[in-house]
């Protein structure tokens, strides 16, 4: 019975809450027995907040006796190492912030509390989210829940791990260059990425400022969608946030695909080092969704070969700027006893810093330096406007582009980390939508080697909608939830 | 250096090692064409907005010390920036 209760979605658990059927502290107890069971084994969790999970449960099921139960009462989720909880440690995966606690809480997750939700833990990630496989957190790597051997994609490794083993019934990620989407298609997940400013980022531990966005895993389209809806909107704290209402994610989005035209990028279709099985499963979804009603249609992102590049300039330069803050004087890590305020600088960031977040500060201040400036940043900023005219062609053809998320199922652990550029690989099919600006998701569209395979929806700006709509109407047509893994 | 990172012995030649391999891909930017396009400043429109210049609470002295490594009378305390005359 109570394994049960993890493999819920939102609409259920809620109805069941609201008949009084359950608790939203049997809800908690749940997932808490099923994580002591597995995350032993799948490491998903960094640590774990009883004393909020205790108090926000308690709130939600007196609100339920009342009558007044917010949306998302009781449901419980787990939240990723970067943004902040005010009173819980927050790290960033990275000894760097050992013991920081935040004084304030994200905007994001502020928002997730305020419609009910209950918070189980912290999840793993790459340091500063920086990574594919989250073998790059500074405390252990968490594994894949279909093979322990494997990784589950990343950075938000620990988020996409954490719902698909049924440890949380949603999870929240942070997406840069894929790193939402692509450990949502690894772990066989719903994941995803909103429009640049759809959520405030106010709160989030920045990586690249002008790449990142917040959004939920869950498993199903419905429940990423009303997890979307409640924490997008306006932000006094975060300037970049938009006025456009949350709701309107909403809009029209169990309408179906009959009309739609969906086009397949042919450099996304054959993209260098997709694997056939990961091909097998797209032709098999674009045949569904041709079924039901969309029209395929072929269209071209001729810039695809210089995004990784020009991906590979903007986000080390925003990062070495923003990790400029970690200096040891304010919090976190420190060389307290250095001799001057020089080598407190130099020590704390090379004892508090891991080799990928090195690479990338070092790769940023060369491309930010004097001399540098216009061959690097510069022309990487030039050649984001030539990738998103590419999209804004594309848009003109079709109402969203298909394609599939990664191109490879989920890769034994080890395999990539001492070649950062195959690493960095894994998101060549999810960046562009990044340095586009543009929403994206990834939903489970079958197994290759029965491991799981992403497919990957991409909509104009502010077009979170459609996006929705194509992902819902081809989880119906396929009959594709995603599953709990068992684990062990 | 200008990046503050302390390198141990060996570090040096594996990051430009690893750096090179990053830096010649990232060269294939250079075959592009870039002289009349405007660079992305901001990718997706939104109207400047300011807010209203209004004070509101923010954090207490005690709260904005609470995760310093060192602290000495209400103040964050760093190594002598100076030299004493």
């Amino acid at each position: 019975m109570t394994d049960d209760l993890t493999q819920l979605t939102i609409k259920d658990a809620s109805r069941l809450l609201r008949l009084g059927s359950i608790s939203a502290a049997d809800l908690v107890t749940a997932h808490v027995q099923r994580i002591e069971r597995l995350d032993e084994h799948v490491k998903a969790f960094l640590r774990f907040t009883p004393e909020l999970w205790e108090r926000q449960a308690n709130e939600a099921d007196r609100r339920i006796r009342q009558g007044d139960a917010p949306p998302l009462a009781g449901i419980p989720i787990a939240v990723k190492d970067v943004l902040c909880v005010r009173g819980v440690e927050t790290t960033a995966g990275s000894q760097i912030l050992k013991g920081f606690k935040p004084p304030y809480t994200a905007t994001a997750v502020a928002r997730l509390f305020a419609a009910g939700a209950v918070m189980l833990g912290v999840t793993n990630c790459d340091e500063f989210a920086m990574g594919s496989s989250t073998e790059n957190s500074s405390y252990f790597p968490t594994r894949n829940p279909w093979d322990l051997e494997r990784v589950p994609g990343g950075s938000s490794g620990g988020s996409a791990a954490a719902v698909a083993a049924g440890e949380a019934m949603i999870s929240l990620g942070t997406d840069t260059g894929g790193s939402i989407r692509q450990p949502a298609a690894l772990c066989g997940v719903v994941g995803m990425k909103p429009t640049y400013g759809r959520v405030s980022r106010y709160g989030l531990i920045a990586f690249a400022s002008s790449l990142d966005q917040i959004g939920p895993f869950a498993r199903n389209v419905d429940d990423a969608a009303i997890t979307l809806s409640l924490m997008s909107g306006l932000d006094p704290l975060d300037a970049t946030s938009s006025d456009r209402a949350g709701m309107e994610v909403l809009n029209n989005f169990g309408a179906g695909v009959k009309g739609m035209r969906l086009g397949v990028p042919r450099e996304y279709y054959d993209v260098k080092g997709i694997e056939p099985g990961v091909k097998a499963a797209i032709d098999a979804a674009l045949f569904i969704l041709r079924q039901a009603g969309a029209e395929i249609v072929d269209v071209s992102l001729p810039h695809t070969d210089y995004g990784l590049a020009a991906y590979y300039i903007i986000a080390p330069a925003e990062c070495s700027s923003n990790l400029a803050r970690f200096d040891g004087v304010r919090y976190g890590m420190s060389e307290v006893d250095a001799p001057n305020i020089t080598e407190q600088y130099l020590e704390t960031r090379r004892k508090g810093f891991g080799a990928e977040v090195r690479r990338r500060v070092m790769l940023g201040t060369y491309a930010l330096s004097s001399g540098y400036y216009d061959a690097y940043y510069l022309k990487a900023q030039k050649v984001r406007t030539l990738i998103k005219r590419d999209f804004d062609e594309a848009f003109k053809k079709c109402d969203a582009i298909v394609s599939a998320t990664s191109p490879t199922v989920a890769f034994p652990i080890g395999s990539k980390t001492q070649d950062p550029l195959s690493m960095y690989l894994c998101d060549v099919l999810t960046l562009g939508g990044n340095l586009a600006g543009l929403p994206g998701i990834s939903v489970p569209c079958g197994t290759s080697d029965g491991l799981p395979v992403g497919l990957q929806v991409l909509g104009p700006q502010w077009g979170e909608n459609v996006v929705l709509r194509v992902a819902r109407a081809y989880e119906e047509a396929s009959e594709m939830k995603a599953q709990v893994a068992e684990v062990v | 250096m200008l990046a503050r990172i302390g390198l141990e012995a060996g570090d040096e030649e594996f990051y430009a090692d690893q750096l090179s391999g990053i830096l010649e891909h990232i060269d294939r930017l250079q075959q592009l064409d870039t002289e009349d396009i405007p660079p992305t400043a901001q990718v997706v429109e939104i109207a400047s907005r300011l807010r209203d210049d209004e004070p509101r609470p923010s954090l207490t002295q005690e709260e904005a010390l609470a995760n310093a490594p060192a602290a000495v009378n209400g103040l964050f305390r760093v190594p002598s920036i100076q030299e004493e005359t």
